[in-house]
């Protein structure tokens, strides 16, 4: 016991260790954040809407690259909570004239119910047998918006037009108010990590019973997970509907969630906020770039996912035997 | 009440001659399943575009060629496919089954865009030579397209449970899809046996998208969408058998036609949502499983 | 001597089988509080299925289980573990994705209660929650000798340290029963007496702990007293003198163990 302070002064790295770490992921972070700040002072109003878009993406990336990583589940469903949320943010601002003030938050609410109500029945479920129900669910989720059109607008859609600061001009505040929650979903990923529920949550992924006997059940892990997860693309919803000004079931398909999973897997699961803007540039600049021909798109994609998943494969395994050559000669 | 039983049968009728189909589908992916561990996403696109080649083969958009030679060419550049993917796909499917069943995911936005591509995003009519004749059975209406489909169905499952339980290849597949470390201990070739599971898949869908064509039309999406009712068949028969899932698409097939007849056609994406996660919960290893305890 | 009866885990015709193969043949044990016991047996005996049935990660087909006089039925694990009830894994179970020290960290989460707000946003009460969770593992890890790894991957150190990282999360939270599966395996000779000191150290008479073993060493001196167990039925239990002494434990146990 004498040496306990000791001990607890050689666990910290060496400073110029710490400082380096802090460049690699904070300081990093901040800085990217500063520039996305002021980059609408250099961009022309339709690259500062695209971005906005871009930002929304990003968020949803995070949500399905949350699920890959806390709960180690792969989803192509999510638009199903994206659609959840970019619903609640337009049906509150057109039929009720309500702003983003009561809106965001109640996608978010949303968000995770339908996470958690989607976690409980799936619950005994993992790899691909979720994986396929999870398509079921996007599956269901144009044919919902278009049956109930009353409240959704159907085929048309909705157009979300009501600013959260009168007065701004509403292409800035598209442009910030999704950096905005994008940064702030971001800052809540980098605390959960660190936190209780963070920390047996993943023990609950590599080690469901282990993570049992210590006091976490393994349902209440994936309730968490997927209500976490369904949360913050209930937020990428919302985003999407308010960045990107309207919303309709032609954005929510199958095809929306497995670009999610594009996304998420050219960013390489990444929680960061880099990381979440490579993914979320991808979705929206590469359909913007090859706009001229709608056909290459999914070539594009689906290109981009058999190369970063085989990079992934065969990247490691290179390093490998590059340090072995170089250990020999 | 009389009423409802005139309806009952030609619905179970016809769901049973659709759900033939989505079982010739489901048993591509049970195929897959039981040798790779993989779930192949790309089954219903590439399927899709089979489609789309016989039609371009025999309308004259790539070649002319006779509707026999046209499917026999699309059988062929299928298989070529098959053989493709499996070659990206085989050093994955070693490290993660769930990192390969995302990349099949690529593979069928590849062949997606590739239809688009090559066709257009336009709908065509692909007709088949099936003999146009209906006779009553029973107050039952039972056309010719009935007995087609019935007939390949039952021939093409009868050839392919012969192949697996007579032919070496067969054999080998069942002993992989019992205990692929064992079987491959045994001196087994589990690449040789994957591509074979591959191959039969990918021709079982060319077979499903082909007859299944005839009730709609043809176009980017409308086998993809089969496929996804094959989907659920495989689910219900626990994705790893394949009288599960011959079980399975029947099943569907009935229940979907009974669905949006008695309660809503508008929601029937929502229904099969229902019914997969249905089927997962109450039979999480399908309906014909087998019982086991998991080790701590 | 009330007292400590009352604080100890029992088990009563404790009955496993897995389809039809009997793996538990109707146990009575007590681990009393106060008392290091030992839990022995050839391979396949059934000690790990035992801790398993203890702590809920088995249903035994018949039975009754309790701790201090209450009883465990139909508890899940994780109402075991609230209670205090915990154990160490024979296969190393630790998150590849946490450090050494966040690893230690989730043996203590059963004891604090901050909500979801206090785990995605920098508030005093989740910081401080922090604070005290790091340095309770810390303390743990430094009694284990483990304190340079506190930083380092599971993927980093040898087998023998996951070990001890592995009883390092188990002792952490202040059990009030421990539950050791082969802690010894995989550590040289002079960390496992290390390990000997540290768990000698560790006993209370309000902590029921047993311990499964192979070296026989180890159980022979720390333990209170020892259960042997051998095709799912005991076939001894009693002091270490008595074990020792005892003609079928020699003959099914220690006769091939020492050869
Ligand atoms: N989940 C299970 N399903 C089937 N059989 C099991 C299961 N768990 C344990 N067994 C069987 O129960 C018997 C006892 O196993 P157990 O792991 O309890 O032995 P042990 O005494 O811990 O052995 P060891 O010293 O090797 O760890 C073994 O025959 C084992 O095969
Ligand atoms: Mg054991």
């Amino acid at each position: 016991m004498s040496d306990h302070p000791v001990t607890i002064k050689a666990v910290h790295p060496p400073l110029p260790e710490r400082l380096r770490e802090l460049v690699a992921s904070d300081l990093g972070s901040y800085v990217l954040a500063v520039v996305l700040i002021v980059l609408p002072l250099l961009v022309s109003g339709s690259w500062m809407f695209a971005i906005g878009v871009c930002f929304a993406n990003a968020i949803g990336v995070l949500a399905v690259s949350f699920l890959v990583r806390y709960g180690g589940e792969v989803s192509i469903g999510h638009a199903f909570f994206a659609a959840v949320g970019a619903y609640s943010v337009a049906i509150l601002d057109t039929r009720f004239g309500l702003s983003l003030l009561v809106s965001v938050p109640l996608a978010l609410v949303l968000g995770v119910v339908t996470g958690v109500a989607f976690a409980w029945p799936s619950r005994k479920l993992s790899g691909i047998y979720l994986a396929v129900s999870t398509m079921a669910l996007a599956l269901a989720v144009p044919e919902l918006i278009n049956n109930t059109d009353a409240l959704t607008g159907g085929y048309e859609g909705l157009y979300v037009s009501k600013p959260l600061i009168p007065g701004l001009p509403m292409s800035f505040q598209r442009y910030y108010v999704a950096l905005a929650v994008l940064i702030a979903v971001v800052f809540a990923l980098a605390r959960f990590r660190h936190s209780r529920q963070g920390l047996t949550i993943l023990l609950s992924k590599a080690h469901p019973a282990a993570a049992d006997a210590f006091g976490t059940r393994q349902v209440w892990a994936r309730c968490a997970v997927l209500g976490i997860s369904g949360g913050i693309a209930a937020l990428c919803g919302a985003m999407l509907a308010f960045a990107g000004s309207t919303v309709s079931p032609s954005g929510f398909t199958l095809w929306s969630s497995i670009f999610l999973l594009v996304g998420s897997v050219v960013s390489f699961y990444g929680l960061t906020l880099a990381r979440a803007l490579i993914g979320g540039a991808f979705l929206t600049l590469v359909p913007q770039f090859l706009s001229a021909s709608g056909a290459w798109i999914p070539v594009f994609y689906g290109l981009a996912l058999l190369g970063m998943i085989l990079l992934g494969h065969y990247l490691p395994r290179l390093k490998e035997m590059m340090a072995r050559h170089g250990g020999t000669a | 009440m009389n009423d409802v039983l005139r309806d009952l049968f030609p619905l179970a009728w016809s769901g049973m001659i659709t759900g033939c189909l989505y079982a010739l589908g489901a048993m591509g992916l049970v195929m897959i399943f039981k040798s790779s561990r993989v779930v192949n996403f790309s089954h219903g696109n590439v399927a899709g575009f089979a489609a789309f080649l016989i039609y371009g083969f025999s309308s004259g958009v790539l070649l002319d060629l006779s509707w026999g030679a046209a499917v026999l060419l699309t059988i062929v550049a299928v298989v070529a496919i098959a053989c493709l993917t499996y070659a990206v796909i085989a050093p994955l499917v070693f490290d993660s089954d769930l990192t390969a069943t995302i990349a099949t995911l690529g593979i069928g936005l590849i062949a997606q865009g590739a239809t688009l591509l090559i066709f257009g995003a336009d709908i065509v009519s692909l007709d088949l030579p099936i003999p146009r004749f209906s006779t009553s059975v029973l107050g039952l209406r039972i056309t010719g397209y009935d007995l087609t489909v019935l007939g390949v169905a039952i021939v093409t499952i009868g050839a392919l449970f012969f192949v697996i339980d007579y032919t070496k290849l067969g054999i080998a597949f069942r002993a992989i899809s019992e205990n692929s470390f064992a079987a491959e201990v045994c001196g087994l070739n589990l690449r040789s046996i994957h591509l074979f599971s591959w191959v039969v898949a990918a021709v079982l869908g060319v077979v499903g998208a082909l007859l299944i064509v005839p009730t709609t039309f043809l176009s980017v999406t409308t086998v993809a969408a089969f496929m996804l009712q094959a989907f659920a068949a495989a689910v219900i028969g626990g994705f790893a058998s394949l009288p599960g899932s011959l079980i399975g698409g029947i099943l569907i097939g009935v229940l979907m036609n009974l669905f949006t007849f008695y309660v809503s056609p508008q929601f029937s994406s929502t229904f099969l949502l229902c019914i997969i996660l249905l089927a997962l919960n109450i039979f999480p290893n399908g309906i014909l499983a087998r019982v086991g305890g998991s080790r701590v | 001597m009330m007292d400590v009866a009352t604080k100890s885990l029992t088990g009563q015709g404790i009955a496993l089988s897995f389809g039809g193969i009997e793996v538990l043949k109707g146990l009575d044990v007590e681990f009393r509080a106060g008392e290091i016991t030992g839990l022995i047996g050839p391979n396949g005996a059934g000690k790990t299925s035992l801790f398993n049935c203890l702590t809920g990660a088995y249903h035994p087909q018949k039975g009754a289980i309790s701790y201090a006089g209450h009883s465990l039925e139909g508890l899940p694990p994780a109402a075991r573990a609230q209670k205090g009830i915990v154990r160490s894994f024979q296969h190393v179970a630790l998150s590849p994705d946490l450090t050494v020290l966040e690893n230690v960290m989730i043996g203590v989460a059963r004891n604090y209660h901050s909500g979801w707000l206090h785990a995605f946003l920098p508030t005093v009460r989740g910081r401080h929650e922090k604070a005290e969770m790091r340095a309770d593992a810390e303390r743990a890890l430094a009694e284990l000798g483990l304190a340079k790894a506190a930083d380092k991957m599971p993927s980093e150190l040898p087998p023998g340290m996951l070990r001890l990282v592995e009883i390092a999360r188990a002792i952490v939270g202040r059990p009030a029963v421990l539950m050791l599966d082969e802690p010894a395996a995989g550590l040289n000779n002079s960390e496992t007496r290390d390990l000997m000191r540290s768990l000698s150290a560790l006993a209370s008479p309000d902590l029921v702990m047993v311990v499964v073993e192979h070296d026989m060493d180890l159980v022979m001196s720390i333990c209170d007293r020892i259960y042997v167990l051998n095709f799912g039925a005991f076939v001894a239990c009693g002091t270490p003198a008595e074990v020792r002494s005892n003609e079928e434990v020699v003959r099914i146990y220690l006769g091939s163990d020492d050869d």
